[in-house]
């Protein structure tokens, strides 16, 4: 601790401050442009100028120089003053000063500064800029004559994304940001730079000229596309998310957001919602009143008894899913799952038998922190990116070292310190097996009360680096070098998301993972965690709150297939397009083509089509209630806008149906909290209303592994195929919502194959030439997409979008063998 | 007592004679009006559209809340007021509008003959004031 004074106040602080966060932690208001909370100082705009009694003849830029003992600082005087306004006058000569057209008037730190400063006149004159402004792509608008070079959009795309989209080019006065060769940007259009830049040189294009900041009432809620659970503080008005503010204090996020939670809002005010209740009469689907709607369904549903199959989405609330739970109580069915049982449930249920335990062991801010970190399938960047972020700052501020076990390059295996352990597609196990292997074998595994030591020992024999590399076509040295960081590392973290997309061997990952951090030690070591991350905003809760199968119940498979044989008579979708996303869509079709099929949802989507009821459901901007995060946080959504016509939540929907079933329902998201915590073991003792802008971590930052045992799990032989397909999730999209919002669809519009540039050259196939993927009898086509991440070999397609029609020859297995062709 | 009474009579007398009148005949005759008086508001021309930029600070500083303003991009990328509004029952013609515009857009015209017949006639839209 330093001892220092600022403005005459005796002040204690970290060694490693600087002023300004001194300054900043005790309430003294130092002006600053270029600084920001989560970006290493910088000191490029000199506005934080004070004076340093030690340090006297000049005056000392706060926000890089660091705190010393026995400092006396002093904030403002005329001089200060002066010079700060200088600067802001030298600022000004370049800057356009087109306040009224600019959409960042009202929330512009450099209006703001010229107010509190009094700049009105400037002794200086000099050209202002006539630069082009970026028009080309859809989401980010960039005018730089309205830059005041603070830097942060490039120090936020390199230290934070890790993209590197810009950097400064020329010298002097023409110095200027600008992307590679000074093109439009063509990059992951997260917008973290148009958080960051405190004029309006950098701006959502999807929101230019809709509102001035000051008309937005801001709400803070969560996101509902992936597990992250980011906090996303919606801008409102006229019942409208008109955009995504910046936010930066609340939430565990810290502001940073990806593509989907900045620019895909907008499916919330589509003019495609549901708003009316829908029955089929006479083959065609009909508006209906809710009461007619609610009375069929609750006669069905009575009927069907036990028969009733419920698969939900995993997007729906914690309270949401409680009450659903109710229903199939009330009925007496144990035919209940939601999407992760096709997936996430399989991770948790391997978590489960090695450890006792369900969820992720660590919380994210501790990521940050770790000095090695294992990353298993490659994707994971793509389906949790601001996970993907905080794993970039544990490298770049931590220097880790990440490996990442991958059939395909990502964006991971692009970052600094990156290690990818590239194998043949589906043996992600072998890999793992291998990790445990090296540990065990160099004697470097942590063996306190572990059990089951000498059986996997015994088991792992056959899986040596070396032989491990001979059949996936890895690289020995590297697993070896990768065994000793994760085993060496004081903090260390092992990260695995699933999704719908790839379902195959879900649980065997999850056990050849825990295995590893269970001979690591890292599983309930303080700063070390195993993260299983779902990929929906709520996998986690509906885990917790066991939206699974019951005692000889089905699970959402089973269900299906049970339904397609004609044995379950009535089918409930809540939040769920299986057509599109579920495997196997021929046997999706047949099942709901059989069932009486209830769809609960915001759009026809192409599962409802086949329904007999439609129910409009609210959106998560529409919504009070919880959602628990990947590494258990509970955090609270605030509804921001109404729904459109007559659409209600989930939980209306829930409390009516419940009441037509004679049984009793909360009143409120806070009551069905509050019975909650008296159900779900580790929600007890947390209050509704109390959790913060944090949110709440059930079992505390690090939860303990119940039990430690290491269970053997045989690894999977590689695919004797040419041609191999993968299937998976694209960073612009998460489940098939994002494919009806503008934002992402406006940078990742349509399905595509993606191709090796090896496999391109051999089919001739160049970037948009529609190409033809034949398995088992079944084509997909689609245009081409020509990149250097994958092996030869190896095709990829993304599962997002319902005209590629890819869940038709995917049918839950790892990997596909495929006959590609060129049309 | 009888002098003083006079004398205010006087007064009042002389104000009766012809001339001094404070009173005019309207409509026939009309009173002239100063040059800074506050009347219908008048959106300012540009070459080939307004010059109302919409930014939105005479809805902002308006204390009656009169003037609604929804902003657009034009073809030419442009913010330009796609809609622009005074509700004239509510406006209190304090000024503040013309006193907030960044670009001189609008500004207050003499005529102060507003009186209508239906309600609806009171809401100036951009045309209309942009004609006024």
């Amino acid at each position: 601790m330093v001892n220092l004074t600022i403005d005459g106040k005796q002040i204690t602080t970290a060694k490693t401050s600087t002023i300004y966060e001194a300054a900043k932690e005790n309430g003294i208001y130092i002006p600053v442009l270029c600084y920001a909370k989560k970006l290493l100082p910088y000191g490029a705009c000199r506005i934080c100028l004070v004076e340093v009694e030690q340090m006297k003849g000049r005056l000392i830029p706060s926000c890089t120089t660091p705190v010393t003992e026995g400092m006396v600082v002093t904030t403002t005087s005329d001089e200060i003053n002066k010079v700060r306004k200088t600067v802001l006058e030298f600022l000004l000569v370049n800057h356009v000063v087109d306040c009224p057209v600019c959409d960042k008037g009202g929330e512009c730190d450099l209006q703001d500064l010229t107010y509190e400063y009094e700049v009105v006149t400037n002794r200086f004159q000099g050209e202002k800029f006539d630069l082009p402004t970026d028009e080309v792509n859809p989401l980010i608008e960039r005018n730089m004559n309205r830059c005041v070079l603070c830097g942060k959009c490039v120090r936020v795309c390199d230290e934070v994304v890790g993209y590197g989209s810009y950097s400064f080019i020329n010298r002097g006065f023409e110095t200027k940001i600008a992307t590679a060769f000074d093109r439009g940007l063509n990059c992951e259009f997260c917008g973290q730079c148009v958080s960051m830049c405190p004029v309006g040189a950098i701006l959502p294009r999807p929101f230019k000229f809709k509102a001035r900041p000051w008309q937005l009432k801001d709400v803070d809620t969560v996101c509902g596309y992936c597990g992250n659970g980011c906090t996303v503080t919606l801008g409102v008005k006229d019942n409208q998310v008109q955009t995504i503010r910046f936010n930066e204090d609340t939430g565990v996020n810290h502001g940073n957001l990806c593509v989907r939670g900045r620019f895909g809002y907008s499916y919330v005010n589509d003019a495609t919602r549901l708003t009316k209740p829908l029955i089929r009469k006479g083959g065609e689907l009909r508006e209906a009143s809710w009461d007619e709607a609610l009375v069929t369904i609750a006669e069905k549903f009575k009927a069907a008894g036990k028969d009733l199959g419920i698969i939900s989405g995993a997007r729906l609330t914690n309270e949401e899913l409680l009450l659903l739970k109710r229903i199939s109580s009330a009925l007496g069915t144990h035919h209940l799952d939601h999407s992760g049982g096709e997936c996430y449930q399989g991770l948790t249920a391997g978590l489960n038998e090695t450890m006792g335990i369900s969820a992720s062991t660590g919380t994210f801010p501790q990521v940050e922190k770790c000095n090695a970190i294992l990353a298993i399938r490659s994707d994971f960047y793509e389906t949790h990116p601001v996970f993907g972020m905080v794993i970039n700052q544990a490298i770049r501020l931590n220097d880790a070292q990440l490996s990442v076990i991958a059939d395909k390059r990502g964006k991971l295996s692009k970052l600094p310190n990156a290690r990818t352990l590239m194998h043949k597609p589906g043996c992600e196990i072998n890999m793992i097996n291998a990790l445990c292997q090296v540990i065990i074998a160099e004697g470097l595994a942590k063996t306190d009360d572990l059990q089951g030591l000498a059986e996997l020992t015994k088991a792992l024999a056959d899986y040596t680096p070396e032989t491990v590399a001979k059949m996936v076509g890895a690289d020995a040295e590297a697993i070896k070098k990768t065994a000793r960081e994760l085993a060496g590392a004081k903090n260390a973290a092992i990260v695995v998301a699933y999704g719908l997309p790839y379902t195959a061997h879900s649980k065997e990952i999850a056990i050849a993972a825990s295995n590893l951090a269970l001979l690591t030690g890292i599983a309930g070591r303080e700063g070390s965690g195993l993260y299983l991350c779902g990929e929906k905003a709520n996998s986690q809760g509906a885990i917790d709150l066991q939206i699974t199968p019951g005692p000889a119940g089905l699970g959402a498979q089973q269900m299906l297939n049970s339904a397609a044989e004609g044995r379950l008579p009535v089918l409930y979708l809540v939040g769920e397009d299986p057509v599109v996303t579920y495997p196997d869509q021929g046997l999706v079709k047949k099942a709901l083509e059989k069932s009486f099929l209830v769809v609960q949802d915001l759009f026809l989507t192409d599962s409802a089509k086949y329904a007999d009821v439609v129910l409009p459901a609210a959106s998560f901007t529409e919504k009070d209630g919880t959602f628990t995060n990947a590494e258990r946080r509970i955090q609270r959504l605030r509804a921001g806008i109404k729904s459109p016509g007559e659409a209600k939540s989930d939980f209306v929907v829930f409390q009516s149906l419940l009441n037509k079933l004679q049984k009793t329902a909360p009143a409120a998201p806070a009551a069905a909290f509050g019975e909650l915590t008296g159900e779900v073991a580790g929600y007890a003792g947390i209050v509704y209303e109390q959790i913060g802008p944090q949110g709440e971590v059930w079992g505390g930052e690090t939860l303990a592994p119940l039990k430690k045992v290491l269970i053997p799990v045989a690894g999977n032989e590689p695919l004797q195929a040419e041609y191999q397909l993968l299937v998976g999730s694209a960073l612009y999209h998460s489940g098939s919502v994002s494919t009806r919002s503008k934002g992402p669809m406006s940078v990742c519009p349509e399905p595509y194959i993606e191709l090796g540039r090896d496999d391109a050259v051999t089919l001739n196939v160049k970037t948009g030439d529609m190409i033809q993927l034949k398995a088992a009898g079944v084509t997909i086509q689609s245009k081409a997409k020509v990149d250097n991440r994958l092996p030869k070999g190896v095709i990829f397609a993304p599962y997002h979008f319902a005209g590629l029609g890819l869940n038709r020859i995917y049918t839950g297995q790892s990997v596909i063998a495929v006959e590609p062709s060129k049309l | 007592m009888f002098k003083e009474f006079a004398k205010g009579l006087s007064i009042t007398l002389k104000h009766l004679l012809p001339g001094h009148s404070t009173t005019v005949e309207y409509p026939k005759q009309r009173l002239e009006i100063a040059p800074r008086f506050r009347g219908l508001h008048r959106l300012v021309p540009a070459q080939d559209r307004e010059k109302c930029v919409a930014c939105y600070l005479c809805p902002t500083v308006c204390p009656a809340k009169c003037i609604t303003v929804e902003s657009e991009e034009n073809e030419k990328g442009e913010k330009y007021p796609r809609v622009y509004e005074i509700d004239l029952l509510r406006c209190i013609f304090c000024g503040y509008c013309v006193e907030a515009c960044p670009v001189e857009a609008i500004e207050m015209t003499s005529a102060y003959e507003l009186a209508n017949f239906k309600r609806g006639d009171f809401m100036y839209d951009k045309a209309r004031l942009l004609k006024s």
